[in-house]
């Protein structure tokens, strides 16, 4: 294998696992943030057992987040030399901006707003909550900023000796790009954040413990996991997908394994990418939906995969494609549970449905997947380009690294992530255990401050 | 415009240094000054919730030498490859061994967890100490501004050199004896009780320690690089670097003799800041130096990113920092004063 293909390994390997952390965290931030506002008005001590709780396994997940946080950025310059003195004058700028503006903020707040509850008082423990939460969203719009230049450059220069620089920061900072995905994955994060809040309270009502907690987790999981999943389809994806459609036009084609073009596309409920024939093996199509998500209108003219130089396809197409349906699909089945759910709240039901809360519980890792897959349509679709149309992945890795130390360091990664994996269950699940209604975890709350 | 940024990133690592230091400090001595679980706890504790506000220093230093030197950062990370993720996972060890050990109440859970905390914080030292090393006495860089270093190779420190050798090592020791002394003067401040008194009497031997060991690295650094001892003599941008490190000895000295703790603790935060600030004088313009021929070198015209984009990058940061430096003053005031042994130290600070 080259080395290239270990450096793109180790990239997706390390962001992958990064990721499923700063997700929950992101999502989870905004339902500590409204109970903690909660308590502060109405002086009700169920939303205030509900933030010491949460609060704990928020501050686990964001410690996993930060230490494995810290070895992204660094691997643009071990691993992607050639992207960095390339391009790091302009991504540069939001990875630092990300680095001053956000971690700073969150990570003075975060040990405040676990264990600083009664050394800062409701006031500013409620602030420290809307510290961590606000730094949070900001570091992931430096980072999707990131992203949308490498998915569709603006506001930069060629500099002298050809590498790239900042033409004009408001345009890279305010790429409409950015937007769309900061929309689209904030939703996707807001959605993880209510599986695991609906998951761990429909656990709690199966068992029969702490009734009154895991009613509140069920709803607010429940009614924040319908939006979401709502927002992540519509405005959110389908922007996407409209941007993807005017900017990458060739990506469009490879995700939906589309090769030969034409007026009223459809998109494939099933079908298998052949692309050594060049064509989707049994296809059951929707006959002039792509066209509509693409233009909206049914019977324009979408691409196909024929019309573009082979040296522009995406390199897997085929995964790139399941990815992309696999994600829509399950989005898909998160609508429809949360909104079953919601039905089941209005009539009163939603804690006697046990069947509804078996799937409840067990849904908390979709999300995670759906993210997941989401992030593998964007990063494979940019394919073969590290910066779309200025700069190939193949010239973007460091030269003087050979294959071998890649792949020791790949390996070092997925063992010392095994074993955070298995540390971060053990101590979440310890928690979800003790849980929100024990009357050592309330005393620790109110004493925490030595 | 050049040259202020690299005062700037100059000034980011040696603020991450400081800050970070001292938890290094507190890490490898807490073993040593901590001799019950309790008092364990109440090192962590003195550390407090602030360590990843520090290692952040080092995460905004990593992206401001991108935007800003883009050709040293492909060149340096990529060169030390193997070095950096050592230090990554350390690092990463680090942080969990802060954040998970007081989570179970368990002697000997917490017992892992401090061992990890120790081993992880010594090598730390160790490794930023032989890059310190490696800064002063240069790498291997070819014509084409690359290079990827063995971790030894003769042990000499000319020509084709490895990241280790006797130079390095000894900058390396003296960096682990200086930053336990720091974190002793921390952990003096910031505890009472046995842990204190142990402390104190650790921050003076190892300040003691460190006397002799800077010296001999300073000898040594003439015989490897005598240009940077005469720079620090001659040119006068050296010497406001020089001028802190001989008053914050002096103020160091004095506040571990009339048993001034917060005074030692300044005198030792400044004497770091003083070498490392005298160490960046010297070096500029600079950044890599090759030990192969000096014509291969890279200095900081050289790998700074185009006129516009350091232009725009001095409207933000600015800002940047003096909201850090707001957050900072306004959760450390909170967390003021001595940590004491209490059963209510159990992981939480």
């Amino acid at each position: 294998m080259d080395a290239l293909f270990w450096h793109r390994l180790q990239f997706a390997f390390t962001i992958t696992y990064h990721y499923l952390f700063p997700q929950l965290t992101m999502g989870l931030a905004w339902f500590l943030v409204y109970w903690k506002w909660r308590a502060l008005r109405t002086g009700d001590q169920r939303y205030t057992r509900a933030t010491r709780f949460w609060a704990k396994i928020f501050g686990l997940n964001f410690a996993v987040g930060v230490v494995t946080g810290i070895p992204m950025e660094f691997q643009f310059g071990t691993n992607w030399a050639g992207f960095s003195k390339y391009g790091g004058g302009v991504i540069g700028q939001t990875l630092a901006m990300e680095g001053m503006f956000a971690f700073f903020l969150e990570s003075a707040f975060i040990g405040a707003l676990i264990w600083g509850e009664k050394r800062l008082g409701p006031r500013l423990h409620f602030l420290a909550a809307l510290a961590v939460a606000v730094g949070s969203w900001l570091s992931a719009y430096f980072i999707l900023v990131t992203n949308a230049f490498m998915q569709h450059p603006v506001g930069y220069r060629i500099e002298a000796d050809g590498s790239l620089g900042i033409d004009s920061l408001s345009t890279y900072l305010l790429n409409p790009w950015a937007w769309v995905q900061f929309a689209h994955n904030q939703m996707a994060a807001l959605v993880t954040g209510s599986f695991v809040v609906a998951a761990v309270g429909a656990f709690y009502t199966l068992r029969g413990l702490h009734p009154e907690q895991a009613s509140m987790y069920l709803r607010a999981g429940t009614v924040v996991g319908l939006i979401s999943s709502l927002l992540v389809a519509f405005p959110t994806g389908d922007q996407q997908a409209k941007m993807v459609a005017r900017h990458q036009p060739v990506t469009l084609a490879a995700m939906e394994g589309r090769f030969v073009g034409g007026p009223r596309a459809g998109v494939a409920l099933i079908g298998q990418p052949n692309v050594a024939a060049q064509r989707l093996d049994n296809p059951i199509e929707v006959p002039g939906a792509l066209s509509f998500l693409a233009t909206g209108h049914f019977g324009s003219t979408v691409a196909g995969l024929n019309d573009f130089p082979k040296e522009s396809w995406p390199d897997n197409i085929e995964l790139l494609y399941y990815a992309f349906h696999l994600m829509i699909a399950i989005g898909t089945l998160f609508i429809a549970l949360t909104a079953y759910a919601g039905f089941q709240n209005l009539r009163g039901r939603l804690e006697s449905s046990r069947g509804l809360l078996w799937v409840l519980m067990l849904a908390f890792p979709f999300p995670y997947l759906a993210n997941t897959l989401g992030w593998m349509t964007a990063e494979l679709g940019r394919q073969p380009w590290l910066v779309y149309g200025l700069f190939r992945t193949a010239e973007g890795h460091s030269k003087v690294v050979s294959s071998g130390d890649t792949v020791f360091t790949l390996i070092g990664f997925v063992c010392l992530y095994a074993v955070l994996g298995v540390l971060f269950l053990i101590l979440v699940g310890r928690e979800i255990a003790r849980g929100p209604g024990n009357a050592r975890s309330i005393e620790r709350g109110e004493e925490a401050a030595p | 415009m050049i040259a202020a940024w690299y005062e700037i990133a100059s000034l980011m690592l040696i603020v991450y240094v400081v800050l970070d230091g001292r938890n290094f400090g507190a890490g490898m001595l807490h073993r040593l000054v901590a001799r019950t679980p309790d008092e364990r706890r109440q090192v962590i504790a003195a550390i407090g919730p602030l360590w990843s506000w520090h290692e952040v220093w080092l995460v905004g230093f990593g992206g401001t030498l991108l935007a800003v030197f883009p050709k040293l950062l492909a060149s340096a990370f990529a060169g030390y490859y193997l070095a950096l993720f050592l230090i990554l996972w350390c690092l990463i060890l680090r942080g969990i061994a802060l954040e998970v050990g007081g989570h179970i109440d368990d002697r000997m859970w917490q017992g892992f967890w401090d061992f990890v905390f120790m081993l992880a914080s010594t090598l730390l030292a160790v490794l930023f100490g032989a890059a310190a090393g490696n800064l002063a006495r240069g790498v291997p860089l070819t014509s084409d501004g690359t290079f990827s270093m063995a971790f030894f190779t003769d042990f000499t420190p000319r020509g084709d050199v490895g990241l280790l050798d006797w130079y390095t090592v000894s900058v390396a020791l003296f960096a682990a004896v200086a930053l336990a002394a720091h974190g002793a003067t921390y952990l003096t401040l910031k505890t009472e009780g046995g842990v204190h008194d142990r402390s104190e009497r650790y921050a003076k031997g190892l300040w003691a320690a460190a006397a002799p060991l800077l010296v001999v690295v300073t000898v040594e650094t003439a015989e490897v690089r005598p240009d940077l001892i005469g720079r620090a003599i001659h040119d006068p941008d050296c010497w406001p670097g020089l001028l802190l490190v001989v008053a914050a000895a002096a103020v160091l000295v004095s506040g571990l003799a009339t048993r001034n703790e917060m005074l030692a603790f300044v005198g030792s935060n400044l004497l770091l800041a003083g070498l490392l600030a005298t160490l960046a004088a010297a070096l500029f313009p600079v950044m890599l130096f090759s030990t192969l021929s000096p014509e291969n070198s890279l200095d900081v015209y050289a790998v700074a990113a185009g006129p516009d984009s350091l232009a725009y990058a001095a409207i933000w940061w600015p800002i940047g920092f003096t909201l850090a430096a707001a957050y900072f003053v306004f959760v450390s005031r909170r967390y003021a004063g001595k940590v004491s042994v209490r059963r209510d130290n159990q992981g939480f600070y």
